[in-house]
């Protein structure tokens, strides 16, 4: 996708998130956040050039991608070389990154590791975990928004 | 995970999403998908079509002849994941016009979802 539906994306996940309380509703918060983080990492990663911002969305599966005929409306099944990742490695990316661009991916995967115990779990995350959660979505936003600005 | 985790997972993830304006709609539809799954897989456990131990994660990614099963047996139930799931490819990794709309057509599914899943409880726990 284009940089700047990944951009409208973020705030409105970002938006949504800030509807949401982490303990209440921590599956959804933490799908929110875990979402609105890919999406500045997609705009970061062809904002830098590492990907490209191909008019094309990301299927279930790795690697696989839909291309919208924007007249018809229809969608057409296309493997091509990233273009949007679904989250930081999937699909692998080929190109060199920034030190700033690798630790927003580890702070994503700390939200994304959140999912198996609580979301598709029965567990109840303690204020340790939620609050582990919490700084690394700040981190996330806070590395790729610098990458954001200085690519600008 | 067993049907009563499952509704109390499901309804407290529609409880979340009912905390959202359909304005904010790739939430919202990310929001029927967590929530229409556990409404899933309490169908697929309670018609004994996988047990307890053994959840689904995407209906996409069900055995091929397991899904099957689903679509003879519980046809209305598969159509309405499916559209959830395609409608995060096109309104939420994607970005096609009228989100909206999409988040609407997205609770739409999961209400069907969820009709089902109480009946089957109910027979169930009959």
């Amino acid at each position: 996708m284009k940089i700047e539906s990944h951009l409208d994306k973020f705030h409105r996940l970002d938006d949504a998130r800030q509807r949401l309380d982490p303990v209440q509703d921590c599956e959804l918060w933490i799908w929110t956040c875990m979402n609105a983080g890919v999406h500045l990492l997609n705009a970061a990663l062809h904002r830098i050039g590492a990907t490209e911002a191909t008019d094309s969305f990301h299927t279930q599966v790795e690697g696989l991608y839909v291309r919208p005929d924007r007249i018809s409306g229809q969608l057409i099944d296309a493997v091509h070389p990233p273009g949007d990742v679904m989250h930081f490695g999937q699909p692998p990316i080929a190109a060199p990154l920034p030190d700033e661009v690798r630790q927003a991916g580890a702070a994503l995967r700390v939200i994304e590791d959140m999912r198996e115990p609580y979301v598709r779990g029965d567990a109840t995350p303690s204020r340790e975990a939620i609050a582990a959660a919490e700084a690394a979505y700040r981190d996330c936003v806070r590395l790729l928004g610098s990458v954001l600005a200085t690519a600008l | 995970m067993n049907p009563a985790t499952h509704r109390a997972k499901a309804q407290r993830i529609e409880r979340s999403i009912a905390a959202l304006d359909p304005t904010q709609f790739e939430a919202v539809i990310e929001g029927t998908m967590l929530a229409g799954t556990h409404w899933f897989n309490l169908v697929l456990h309670r018609a004994a079509i996988l047990p307890d131990r053994n959840d689904a994660m995407h209906a996409e990614f069900l055995p091929l002849g397991t899904r099957r099963r689903v679509r003879v047996l519980l046809g209305e139930v598969l159509a309405a994941m499916d559209r959830i799931e395609a409608l995060r490819t096109t309104h939420v990794r994607g970005d096609m016009p009228d989100g909206t709309g999409a988040a609407r057509e997205a609770l739409h599914a999961l209400a069907v979802l969820r009709q089902h899943a109480l009946r089957e409880d109910r027979n169930g726990l009959a």
